[in-house]
């Protein structure tokens, strides 16, 4: 037997939740035609079917792109530091992919780490991950590539089974999934099923000895000419989590606040000094790879990517993740 | 026409006029394209060309990257081409030491971009060797800037309203600069940190304060290839500003960048005749 939901139910939930002063976060279509995730104020501007996945992440609501630390004051020789209140709403996630709710038990390790951010914590308390299962991917998915696919359930609370245009199977896989759920799901013994997932487009181990071995090679130097230099890659991956932290006031107060920063930007690696390590876009485009296939994984176990091949569809020029490490395979099966 | 492009090329790159060819590429025929940087000529199959070629291309002219490479040809449709004139204006490069392969080009994108609907560039004008041939229709301004006429409409509050909803949804990226053949600085005014000029947070405030910077350094400069709106990737239209400048420097100016390659540029020229009465 299973637990299963009507779409129109869903919404009607989405809508208590709202009336609940809940956030409900979900796909929205934008008026350019992208779908984004989008904080929503009604469930009808949700659009829950016809996408393969968001132009963004979820990432942007739980480590959100500026983010006030402190506030201070400065009157002559006092300084008074006024520490920033942290998040109380309660936020709902509906309609995220597995790609995206499997990235959260990555950045928990991150936020985690050396020491615990509470900005980050509170806002993971306080989030419920509703994760809709792929039925279908398109050419830039390669979630099957990195140890995950389209059922997924990393991160996620409850995961939606999509059944039909009108039905979801409700799996709730946490005690807070579950009690958004409870009361509302009916028995069936309709079973639901998930898309195959996209092929396998490269081979892990392969790439891990490449990676082991090849930091000089000229390959990267090749594969990053089209790379224009901009953050897009960064900023709309679920697990790239790179912060700045800078100052903006006047001298007589202002707050201290975090911004997403990008690997991929000339000044990330600048130095006071004018020293720049990575001055170069080969270096920075292999900084990535190698965070995400090596520098993390050798660190906490897992891979800093989950496939959703964001870094490429979104892309100005069509290169990301994947193309680049096709590209390193097909040059280990050439060169050997 | 393919063919002619691939020939050209080859012949290119065998008679060693240049060291490589800047062309697009294709994994398939339903991907999109991708930017192909071609130095040996037995490489010129990977050369495509297609209404899918939306890239211009022309920004890679001021990468060190492919400097390094050495004398580049280009592939460039007539609206990309236009960059090509405002660089050699503003002492960015020497026309000579790129050669410029023009395509006809009808318009590209499926659906149509909306740049190419007001599209009078469909031949390419200052190119070294142009293929193809398509005829060039006129567009009186009118048509041209009738996007903007209708966002005009508008009461100010309205459009305001209109940015604010826009701007919050950037990202700070810089995908729009980074895609700029305009935008060549090697400092960007928003990574000078001594003084910090501009907010280098992602919030409405320092996202307003990024794009009127962006749209003001581009005034009399925009070619309008509208690539800073094709790469955004939350889909602000940033057209329409860059539109509402380059409708001044054509009102006030008789003056449409990279248009005319013997015209002045009007932000690196003065005229005693320059009108003023626009300036309140």
């Amino acid at each position: 037997m299973s637990q299963i939901i009507t779409k129109s139910s869903l919404l009607r939930l989405a809508d208590k939740w709202l009336a609940e002063q809940k956030r409900v976060i979900g796909p929205r279509s934008a008026p350019s035609g992208q779908v984004l995730y989008a904080e929503v104020e009604d469930a009808a501007e949700l659009s829950l079917a016809g996408y393969i996945r968001p132009a963004n992440s979820i990432k942007d609501y739980i480590f959100p792109r500026h983010e006030k630390l402190y506030s201070y004051k400065i009157n002559g020789r006092n300084i008074e530091l006024i520490d920033a209140e942290l998040s109380t709403v309660e936020q709902v996630f509906i309609g995220a992919r597995p790609c995206d709710a499997a990235a959260m038990p990555i950045l928990d390790r991150i936020f985690n780490w050396d020491c615990s951010d509470d900005f980050f914590n509170r806002r993971r308390e306080l989030s419920t991950i509703i994760t809709f299962a792929c039925k279908e991917h398109d050419d830039y998915c390669f979630c099957t590539s990195v140890n995950s696919g389209p059922e997924d359930s990393r991160g996620s609370d409850v995961i939606l089974f999509e059944i039909d245009d009108e039905k979801y199977e409700v799996r709730s896989l946490t005690d807070k999934g579950k009690k958004l759920f409870d009361g509302n799901t009916e028995e069936s013994d309709k079973i639901s099923s998930v898309g195959p997932g996209p092929e396998i487009c490269f081979d892990l181990k392969k790439i891990k000895q490449f990676l082991d071995e090849g930091f000089e090679s000229p390959l990267w130097k090749k594969i990053s000419l089209g790379c224009i230099g901009c953050g897009v890659c960064t900023y709309t991956c679920p697990t790239c989590h790179c912060f700045d932290i800078v100052d903006e006031g006047n001298s007589s107060g202002g707050e201290r606040v975090r911004n997403w920063d990008s690997c991929q930007f000339s000044m990330f690696t600048k130095h006071a000094s004018g020293h720049n390590p990575r001055s170069s876009s080969s270096q920075r485009g292999r900084q990535r790879i190698y965070h995400k296939f090596q520098i993390y994984p050798e660190k906490f176990g897992k891979l800093l990517c989950t496939g959703c091949g964001n870094c490429s569809r979104d892309c100005p020029v069509s290169s990301g993740v994947k193309s680049v490490l096709q590209a390193v395979q097909k040059s280990i099966m050439e060169n050997g | 026409m393919l063919r002619k492009l691939q020939n050209t090329c080859r012949q290119l790159l065998l008679e060693g006029k240049v060291d490589v060819v800047i062309g697009y590429g294709q994994a398939d025929s339903e991907s999109p394209t991708h930017p192909v940087f071609i130095t040996d000529a037995k490489d010129v199959k990977k050369l495509v060309w297609n209404d899918k070629c939306l890239i211009n291309l022309v920004t890679y002219l001021k990468r060190p990257e492919i400097k390094s490479l050495g004398k580049s040809a280009i592939v460039a449709k007539g609206c990309d081409e236009r960059a090509i004139v405002v660089l050699e204006k503003e002492s960015q490069l020497e026309r000579d030491s790129v050669f410029v392969i023009g395509m006809a080009c009808a318009g590209v994108g499926q659906p149509l971009l909306p740049k190419c609907k007001v599209c009078d560039a469909h031949m390419p004008q200052v190119a070294d060797i142009i293929i193809g041939s398509v005829e060039n229709p006129s567009v009186d301004a009118d048509t041209r800037y009738a996007e903007l006429k209708s966002f005009l409409k508008k009461s100010p509050e309205e459009r305001h309203k209109h940015w604010v909803k826009e701007c919050r949804r950037c990202l700070k990226c810089y995908a729009c600069r980074q895609t700029c053949p305009m935008c060549y600085c090697e400092r960007c005014i928003v990574d000078v940190n001594q003084p910090q000029y501009i907010d280098s947070s992602a919030s409405t405030k320092g996202n307003f304060a990024w794009h009127i910077t962006r749209a003001f350094h581009l005034a009399g400069r925009c070619v309008g290839c509208d690539e800073c709106t094709r790469v955004c990737p939350v889909g602000i239209d940033l057209r329409l500003l860059n539109m509402s400048i380059a409708k001044s420097a054509e009102q006030n100016f008789e003056f449409r960048a990279g248009v005319d390659p013997d015209a002045k540029p009007i932000i690196g020229s003065y005229s005693e005749q320059d009108r003023e009465d626009f300036i309140r």
